[in-house]
């Protein structure tokens, strides 16, 4: 009886086992927590396309600090500063190169990886407009067309760098080993162009500082301006100066008066901006943030007007050729906004006789108060990655905190356009005098007349100093070598390029010639 | 008539006679040993009943009411059971024989024991004598260097879980390469919530068979966790535990002092270096010894670390009644760290445990343990800034006390010297806390039921951990320089919740007939993991103490910050074991298990094992041997699963995003370009080994040797262009080794007996796979590791220096020298390639930072009531990234270890492996090269301890059995890498916690 009982016990008990196990294993199903699946993604609502499109913003904006200098600092009108501290930064700078140095491999990266952003956020739009009505589709084409042009301001910069590089075309970077040959840089600018024929037909025909969904977002002029920058490293002067022309003739854009302030807070998104990358502190001493690393840029070492205001790390130095170029010029308001002079750095200038008396303007206090004084590092810094203390928002000390980093303006546009047409291309409204006038006029700077090829490069010179490394690849296109060798460096063409990131050439033979 | 009268007459007295049989007497006696001496505590049992008693002090024990023809049967722990019949006896007294046959013991396996004689795996048992030696919080440090093939890396923070490896590295996934704990069957990835005096065994399972029940866990090895139970039939028994003492810094890294560091600075060609020195000279005077020096010379590691306390109390109850065992044990455990800042673990555990024989079918069960532990956390970066402070920084600043903005306290900040950073580690020490929480409950109840009695078995067990881990972390503001301050005050919070559950069901039948024993085993398990994560940051609370440390009193949240996880997973097994053996002589074991996991895209796996033995000496050829007691030779293959790999994503996913527009903010999504799509890493083992017993049983040697491939290893597939990696299923990955263990056991008379014991491991690991890639690249660009198919897993790939260029001529001679305008106190590599120039293509394998060999020692007397034992320790054959001599790639105005600063070269002739202060600072010199990857070899005394019992045998009346003793746990370590200690889990050494010495004394007390 007692047997029986159990049985049955057993019976039930096993039976029980069953019905939990069928039971339970419908779990197994379940996915992943807390991961938003793209593939559960609701393309049905279309304005959701608009995040997609931000994300390629955020990717555009956020650039590691070694990125700008690395691409600027081999001009004649930077040194690499930072004595004692980075040592192959500054060998790159006197064009000794080591390409297992990391800010190489960092730059090739981090710059790719918005690029293939980009592609991802194209691929993620062209679905939404699959279910999107003709508006739907319409502003999905434009926010495509926008990730193209940013797209394309970052092949730009890595082919400028590099020269011969990729161009993805998909977000798929596995399909580049499948490359045979390495694009040109000729190929690679070209490419740009195309693209931003492209793009044009679907930009917004407006100011960017005039947008109200994406403010200082990418419209139809920032398209033109690279393609005119393209073109321009292509040598095909005629295209350059129709797309300069055609911002120019737009009159959406004009030189902001204060070039000191134009790199400042008030310069912010000004209607001489053209791309910039955009940093904010919100108005607020503290919290939410978004930066750029300015610090490196920053002197050393200051006494700031508003205490507690951060200091830097004092790398790149504005050359001493071209301060005294400035200096040559009567330059005034440019070499005050370019250059944060130290007592060190002035007696330096002083040993050259020529040099002897200088401008009231040459002190190591800013006419906004900061008191820059000598460090170890290096001489000078550069004064338009400088904010002023009194910009800084009250609870904030970092370096810049607040302010953007501009990549394309209007004064670039019609000096572009004034070479253009010296080197032989027809103009479209404006002349070469009058595009480069307006930028002299700015600055106080006198009018000429009859400008000449040399003269609109030193204008250029003169206005784009420290931005970008438009100067080095200025001389690199004209082939002015014998402008690279200054201050006791050989250059010599071969030099133009930096060689390959050893882990790239590690991973795609075909970079290795 | 008459014949049913007479049969019933005959039946009638029949039964008389029964029923007369059957009278209940008393059974009184005195059981001893074999040597006259009485056995206290050994139990005698009415056999087929529950009905018996234990022994008292003098091996007396009464059996009343026993019927007058049952059996007794007579028990004790090392001793043989005796079966007498009582036969109307009501004196018995008896002697019981010592089992030597330590086979006979039990192990625990997956969902059952087994005796150690039937074994066909490879499995070691650590008992809680063992485990009572170490003071260690963590019960895993107390087996270092015990068990052969188990290497435990000691994080040394307080609180902190040991890195615990079973035969070498099988998964390139981090943090996947851990064991499996099971706590009393409730699974687990650490186990820092136990107290060590609360566990009865722990039993390693370290091959495939072994670990194969486990399935989907088991690849990297199982370890069986037991906590202590009462017995029946026993007096309750309070023991108390208690120890103190102190812990020591070891092995402390001397940086160069203020002489070697300016000689440095001076020699390197760098003139701000030299003026930064120029300017510790105008700020803080110039050294009266030497007056080309500053008058500050400081020893950062001796002013950020100190000693700290241990101590330890421990109090259990354990016992039993015929039904009924028990155990309850409470624990309190502090031990402070090192760093001079708020950096201490304290834990304090309940638990209880019961078992309960219900009715001779149905038994049950339950345990609870909880635990309450709190742990500051040092911040570790100020183990990396106190490194490259330099020492002609004083800690305070007695110009910055003058300074009306600097607050709370005048630290000393190197910028004020030119310097980049700020340097002075005491501001991360002092304006920082990092407070963890961690709650336990681990609650396990079952249920057995006799189907059959002796034969067939039902379990259910329900395991329950949750546990629930707040962290706080607090920044306080403080101004020392406009570039070494920090602003806002700075609150995170951060809780987690962790609630596992596993429901295991198991039918287990035995059977013996002739010679045939048979046991077979059938089970489920379900499992239900839930994690729940929840962050917010806040800035600016006031800053009045502790109790203003809340989100809700900060006045800015950040948004960036808030972060809400969670994951859900389960599982689901079906399991089954065969356990067969004939005349215990030819032995076969094998198990299968099914496994079911929501976590990978493959939802099933399949685990099988089969092992085999042989015991050489059960064979008639083999008898009187005159060498082996016991020799048994074993095999076995089995696969196994690791699912401590992170679940894969199986689609394109997206981050949200913040940026800028405007000065306005704004959130987007950052689509992936790819994603994982995994399936499970599966484990191939092979195992023979080797059980012997010799000298009559006081040799015992194991040893083992295995092959294990990891295959479909997920494995980082850099991306190609761009940073990170995709892992995938790609990578095949071998250990091999060997691992012996010998034990020699003797007990040389009744006052004195010894034992030795030492165990050997070697591992080879080998990359046999990378899904066709000749190479697979990890680790940084800048400190490559390479894991190259046919050697160790992300090996240091680098440069080999030959020499260093010693004068100028040597220079002209050389064309790469002058290709690269290279100087004297420059490294020479060695042309590899042979093509007359140095790039990286002349890289090779420089180190693995898995060590080739591993050894430990032990030894051990017993004399009256002394007892001394001490282990040593120590590896071999793995490499060390000295990561932190490596920074100077990144920036190199930072102090120098003494080593360097003594051996730099400095001239012709003063060195040929050491750069010269100028050259540490090129790039050339500074690709990684075997000048940077070290020896990692070391040998560690891991632990004397010497006791003295008081009242051993019980003799005294009235007065406890008291031990006492010291120990001195990692007194000396010996090794010549240049870092604090050479037990580098990964082999990057960048900021690890040093390892101290704890001296203590402590009393056990048995009542």
């Amino acid at each position: 009886m007692k047997k029986l009982f159990k049985r049955t016990k057993a019976t039930t008990l096993i039976a029980g086992l069953l019905i939990v196990g069928i039971g339970c294993s419908d779990k197994l199903e379940e996915p992943e927590l807390n991961n938003n699946f793209a593939g559960g993604t609701d393309f049905t609502k279309t304005e959701d396309m608009e995040l997609s499109i931000i994300g390629v913003y955020e990717a555009f904006q956020s650039r590691g600090w070694e990125q700008p200098l690395l691409i600027s600092v081999r001009g004649d009108d930077v040194n690499a500063g930072g004595l004692g501290d980075q040592q192959d930064f500054a060998e790159t700078d006197l064009f000794n190169y080591n390409k297992d140095y990391w800010m190489y491999n960092s730059l090739w990266e981090n710059v790719y990886v918005d690029v293939i952003t980009s592609h991802t956020a194209m691929d993620q739009i062209m679905r939404y407009q699959e279910l999107a009505d003709d508006a739907g589709k319409a502003l999905g084409d434009q926010y495509i067309a926008e990730a193209k042009v940013l797209r394309a301001i970052m092949l730009f910069h890595i082919s400028q760098v590099w020269g011969e590089v990729f161009i993805p075309t998909s977000s798929d970077t596995a399909e580049l080993f499948d490359v045979e040959t390495v694009p040109t840089q000729e190929e690679v600018m070209q490419h740009i162009s195309n693209q931003m024929d492209e793009a044009i037909p679907f930009l917004l025909d407006t100011h960017p500082n005039k947008r109200e969904d994406l403010p200082g977002g990418v419209t139809l002029y920032t398209a033109l301006a690279i393609k005119a920058l393209a073109n321009q490293e292509l040598g095909n002067y005629q295209a350059v100066a129709d797309a300069a022309g055609q911002i120019i003739n737009s009159n959406e854009f004009s030189l902001f008066p204060d070039f000191y302030e134009l790199f400042k807070i008030p310069g912010k998104l000004s209607d001489e901006s053209i791309l910039d990358m955009q940093y904010s502190d919100f108005g607020q001493g503290e919290g939410d943030r978004e930066a750029h690393l300015y610090a490196p840029y920053g002197p050393q070492g200051w006494t700031p007007a508003v205490d507690g205001a951060a200091s830097g790390w004092g790398f790149y130095e504005p050359s001493m050729k071209f301060i005294k170029f400035m200096l040559d010029r009567g330059e005034t308001v440019r070499l005050e906004t370019s250059v944060l002079f130290t007592d060190r750095g002035i007696a330096e200038i002083q040993t050259d006789p020529n040099y002897a008396t200088l401008p009231a303007f040459v002190s190591n206090t800013t006419r906004d108060g900061d008191i820059i004084n000598d460090y170890a590092r290096a001489l000078f810094a550069s004064g338009k990655h400088y904010l002023p203390s009194n910009q800084l928002i009250s609870g904030r000390t970092s370096y810049g905190s607040n302010k953007n980093y501009n990549i394309i303006r209007y004064a670039e546009i019609l000096l572009v356009y004034a070479e253009a047409l010296t080197q032989g291309a027809s103009a479209s409204g404006m002349t070469a005098d009058q595009a480069v006038n307006l930028v002299r006029q700015r600055v106080g700077m006198s009018a000429l007349s009859g400008v000449t090829l040399d003269q609109v490069i030193d204008e250029k010179f003169a206005e784009l100093g420290m931005e970008w490394g438009k100067r080095y690849y200025d001389m690199i296109r004209l082939g002015r070598v014998n402008e690279l060798s200054y201050d006791g460096r050989t250059f010599t063409e071969d030099k133009s390029f930096l060689p390959y990131p050893q882990a790239q050439v590690d991973q795609f033979p075909i970079l290795d010639k | 008539m008459k014949i049913r009268s007479v049969l019933l007459l005959i039946s009638f007295m029949l039964f008389q006679v029964a029923l007369f049989s059957q009278n209940n007497i008393t059974v009184a006696g005195t059981v001893s040993d074999s040597e006259g001496q009485p056995l206290p505590g050994a139990n005698v049992i009415l056999k087929g009943t529950t009905t018996g008693v234990q022994t008292d002090f003098d091996g007396n024990y009464i059996l009343t009411n026993v019927s007058d023809n049952g059996i007794l049967i007579f028990s004790y722990i090392g001793f043989s059971p005796k079966e007498i019949d009582i036969n109307g006896q009501t004196t018995i007294n008896l002697t019981l024989q010592e089992d030597t046959n330590v086979l006979d013991e039990v192990v625990v396996v997956g969902y059952g024991e087994l005796k150690v004689k039937d074994l066909t795996s490879s499995i070691v048992t650590v008992d809680s004598e063992v485990l009572d030696l170490a003071p260690v919080g963590q019960a895993m440090q107390a087996i270092q260097g015990r068990v052969a093939g188990v290497q435990i890396v000691n994080n040394g923070g307080p609180g902190q879980s040991p890195t615990v490896r079973v035969r070498g590295i099988g998964s390139y996934s981090a943090g996947a390469s851990g064991p499996l704990f099971v706590v009393d069957g409730a699974f687990f990835d650490d186990i820092d919530f136990l107290n060590p005096s609360d566990i009865e065994s722990i039993s390693i399972l370290k091959d495939a068979s072994a670990s194969a029940i486990y399935g989907v866990r088991a690849a990297n090895g199982v370890v069986l966790i037991e906590t202590k139970s009462g017995s029946h039939n026993q007096k309750p028994q309070i023991t108390y535990d208690g120890y103190t003492g102190y812990q020591v810094p070891q092995n402390v890294l001397a940086m160069a002092n203020a002489e070697q560091f300016t000689t440095l600075a001076l020699e390197s060609g760098s003139d701000p270096d030299a003026q930064f020195i120029l300017n510790a000279m105008q700020r803080y005077g110039r050294s009266r010894v030497n007056p080309n020096i500053p008058d500050v010379n400081t020893d950062w590691y001796d002013e950020v670390m100190r000693v700290a306390l241990i101590q330890n109390h421990s109090m259990g109850i354990t016992g039993g009644s015929e039904d009924a065992t028990y155990a309850i044990g409470v624990n309190y455990f502090e031990q402070g760290g090192l760093l001079k800042m708020k950096n201490e673990y304290e834990r304090f555990n309940l638990r209880s445990k019961i078992d309960f024989k219900v009715n001779d079918w149905l038994k049950v069960g339950g345990n609870v343990v909880l635990s309450n532990a709190t742990r500051y956390d040092a911040e570790n970066s100020a183990w990396r800034l106190a490194y490259f402070a330099v020492p002609i920084l004083p800690v305070f600043d007695p110009q910055l006390a003058d300074n009306p903005d600097v607050f709370p306290t005048n630290y000393a900040n190197a910028q004020d010297l030119g310097y980049r950073g700020g340097q002075n580690p005491f501001p991360t020490m002092d304006f920082s806390e990092n407070r963890e929480e961690i709650r336990n409950v681990l609650a396990n109840f079952y249920a057995e039921v006799d189907l059959i009695p002796e034969k067939l078995k039902f379990k259910t067990a329900y395991n329950h951990n949750f546990e629930s881990v707040n962290r706080r972390e607090v920044r306080l503001p403080y101004f020392i320089g406009d570039n070494f301050q920090r602003v806002d005050a700075n609150l995170l919070k951060r809780n987690i919740t962790i609630s596992n559950q596993i429901w295991d069901n198991t039918l287990t039948y035995t059977e013996s007939f002739d010679k045939h024993n048979l046991t077979a085993l059938a089970g489920t398990s379900f499992r239900d993991e839930a994690f729940d994560l929840l962050q917010a940051r806040g800035l600016n609370f006031p800053l009045t103490g502790e109790e203003s440390y809340f989100i809700n009193l900060a006045q800015t949240i950040v948004q960036e910050d808030t972060f809400d996880g969670g994951a859900r997973e389960f599982g689901f097994s079906y399991f089954g074991r065969l356990n067969y053996n004939y005349d215990n002589r030819y032995l076969l074991y094998g198990t299968f298990r099914a496994d079911g996991t929501n976590k990978y895209q493959e939802k099933w796996g399949y685990f099988p094992t089969i092992g085999v033995g042989w015991v050489l000496t059960g064979e008639s050829f083999m008898e009187n041997n005159g060498i082996f007691d016991f020799l048994k030779l074993r095999g076995s293959w089995g696969e196994l699963g690791n699912d401590r790999v992170p679940s894969s994503e199986g689609s394109i996913t997206s981050e949200v995003v913040t940026t800028a527009l405007g000065d306005i903010f704004f959130s987007g999504l950052n689509t992936s370009s790819d994603f994982t799509a995994l399936k499970w890493e599966v484990t191939e083992e092979i195992n023979a080994g080797l059980t012997a017993r010799l000298l009559n049983n006081n040799l015992s040697i194991e040893a083992d040797y295995y092959v294990r491939d990891t295959k479909d290893a997920v494995i980082p597939v850099l991306r190609p262009l761009i940073p990170g990696a995709t892992r995938q299923n790609v990578g095949e990955i071998r250990n091999t080794g060997l691992e012996i263990a010998i034990n020699w056991d003797k007990r040389v008379s009744e006052d004195f007996s010894y034992s030795v014991g030492g165990n050997f491991t070697t591992l080879d690991n080998e990359v046999l796979g990378l899904g066709g890639a000749e190479f697979l690249d990890a680790g940084s660009a800048e400190f490559r590791q390479r894991s190259i198919v046919g050697e160790s897993i992300f090996a240091f790939f680098g440069r080999e220096v030959i020499g260093v260029y010693q004068n100028d001529a040597q220079i002209q001679a050389d064309p790469v020298a002058v290709a690269n305008d290279l100087a004297p106190g420059d490294f020479i590599y060695r042309d590899i390639n042979g093509d007359g120039d140095i790039t990286d293509d002349d890289r090779t394998v420089l180190g693995s930072f898995l060590p080739s060999y591993s050894f430990g020692i032990n030894i051990g007397f017993n004399y009256k009531n002394w007892d001394f034992s001490a282990s040593g320790t120590g590896q071999g054959g793995n490499s060390i990234l000295n990561r932190k001599r490596g920074e100077v790639i990144f920036t190199n105005d930072t102090n120098w270890d003494r080593d360097f600063a003594i051996n730099r070269w400095h001239g012709e002739g003063t060195t040929n492996s050491y750069p010269s202060s100028a050259g540490i600072r090129k790039g050339w010199n500074q690709r990684l090269n075997n000048f940077f990857v070290e020896d990692g070899d070391f040998f560690r005394i891991q632990n004397i301890t010497l006791g003295y019992t008081i009242n051993k045998d019980g003799q005294l009346k009235g007065i406890p059995q008291v031990r006492i003793y010291a120990t001195a746990e990692k007194p000396l370590t010996l090794f010549n890498y240049n870092g604090f200690n050479p037990e580098v889990a990964d082999g990057i050494d960048n900021q690890t916690y040093p390892i101290p010495a704890v001296y203590t004394i402590g009393v056990n007390v048995k009542i």
